[in-house]
């Protein structure tokens, strides 16, 4: 499986030369599995520019939505394959007792937020809620759950062969919970997460800041660390950038949570932080449950390929 | 093998119910008690932590409900049972003997959860003693005194 950042932003769009390094645009994510069919995670600002680096010969696309936050769908409308009559999209998202999935994101793709109405667009879309159980898209299986965050929120953990993806990109699991201690079965996310070969985790403030932030369905530091070891994450990819935070900023955040990693035992190349327009290799490990920074070397080689 | 994750609403319900000195219960559809806070614990006279998930036989034989009498009510025979089952809000009153064997009249008011994703996964119980000193020690978060 491979997997590439087109935005790693969260809340707002942050551009600036300041922000050049780990990017501004909001949350989305290619997923390339071993068939080599494409899967997109979120549809934030960056799903802009990964819409022009999609070829269209491969009409059919799947988008799976973690929530309808505006930093999770504002580029859905400024995607190239909308505008394509030979189109197929599927757009998966979660469910709500208020309306349907389509219905809900036509409030942002219709007047007077959009020029276009969800029915003007050219291309064959469909919206389609994540089923409760497991199901596959190719050759992936794909589960949803909900998680901890404001609103209807999913985390997605997706099987390709002998590798596992996890992304839950917007997540409070130690919200009123003493994340350490809890027995797993109370943990938000936890067995989505459990043993991902990669987990992909909100880590949107410092410790210092989330005492200003509580509640607002976003972890610290140390938490999401604390999430990634309890799980048994093999590697971690910190995600969702506060939208304040500078490329020096968010290096010294990425050098915060591998001293953490360490104070509770594991290798700290094992958490890496996502920016944009890095490409991933994920290989599935085999290893045993639980172990701790045991594929932090495939890790590191795995971006390391990447970025040759 | 691993004990299935909760659905979503009942980790936050849970949570809630640590922040707060509202005695209070979580319990699963099925009847088991989930979760109690310290509150609850305090006056049941043993800590969450002490006894841990129980099914329904075990938390009426160590807790009751009860009669004035004395005698053992029939989880069916409960309104809040039934209501709970059927999805709605419901109170009920009867009495509850801590470890420590101190009988406490109180009242309940039981609140399901329906999600859309599970339908009905379980209720939250909050409690209250009748009896007035140890009502006003609840409501002061005096705890300790009670059981």
């Amino acid at each position: 499986m491979r997997l590439k950042v087109w935005g790693a932003r969260g809340s707002i769009p942050a551009p600036g030369p300041e922000m050049n390094r780990y990017g501004g645009n909001t949350s989305c994510v290619e997923v390339t599995l071993s068939t080599g069919e494409t899967l997109i995670i979120d549809a934030g600002t960056g799903i802009r520019t990964l819409g022009f680096a999609l070829t269209p010969d491969n009409p059919r696309i799947n988008i799976l939505l973690t929530h309808l936050h505006l930093d999770h769908i504002q580029g859905l409308m400024f995607f190239p394959p909308c505008f394509r009559a030979e189109s197929e999209i599927r757009i998966w998202g979660p469910t709500s007792p208020e309306a349907s999935l389509e219905a809900r994101i036509a409030r942002y793709i219709s007047a007077p937020l959009s020029p276009v109405e969800v029915r003007e667009l050219p291309c064959d879309v469909s919206f389609l809620e994540a089923p409760a159980s497991e199901w596959r898209i190719g050759g992936a299986t794909i589960r949803a759950e909900a998680v901890t965050h404001r609103g209807p929120t999913l985390g997605f953990r997706i099987t390709d062969a002998d590798t596992t993806l996890c992304y839950i990109s917007d997540h409070e699991p130690a919200l009123g919970a003493p994340l350490d201690k809890l027995q797993p079965e109370w943990i938000s996310g936890y067995d989505l997460a459990r043993d991902a070969d990669l987990l992909i985790h909100d880590c949107q403030y410092t410790d210092d800041e989330y005492p200003g932030h509580e509640g607002w369905g976003h972890s610290r530091v140390s938490d999401a660390v604390t999430f990634a070891k309890r799980v048994g994450a093999k590697r971690t990819l910190l995600f969702h950038h506060d939208p304040l935070h500078t490329d020096a900023f968010l290096d010294d955040l990425h050098a915060g949570a591998r001293a953490k990693w360490a104070e509770l035992g594991g290798d700290p190349s094992a958490i890496e932080i996502a920016r944009e327009r890095d490409e991933l290799v994920i290989e599935g490990s085999g290893d045993s449950p639980n172990s701790m920074g045991s594929t932090a070397n495939a890790g590191e080689s795995g971006r390391a390929q990447a970025r040759a | 093998m691993a004990t299935p994750q909760k659905p979503l609403e009942l980790i936050l319900a849970r949570n809630l119910l640590t922040s707060i000195s509202t005695p209070a219960f979580l319990v699963s559809r099925e009847g088991t008690m989930l979760f109690y806070n310290e509150a609850a614990g305090a006056m049941l006279g043993v800590p969450f932590e002490e006894m841990g998930q129980l099914d329904p036989e075990e938390w009426i034989g160590s807790f009751g409900p009860f009669d004035a009498e004395g005698n053992t009510i029939p989880l069916e025979e409960l309104n809040l049972t039934q209501a709970l089952r059927d999805g709605r809000p419901a109170h009920s009153t009867f009495r509850i003997r801590s470890s420590r064997g101190t009988e406490h009249e109180i009242a309940a008011s039981g609140m399901p959860m329906i999600s859309a994703e599970h339908g009905a996964s379980g209720a939250i119980i909050f409690f209250w003693s009748l009896d007035e000193d140890q009502a006003r020690d609840v409501a002061t978060g005096r705890h300790e005194a009670l059981g």
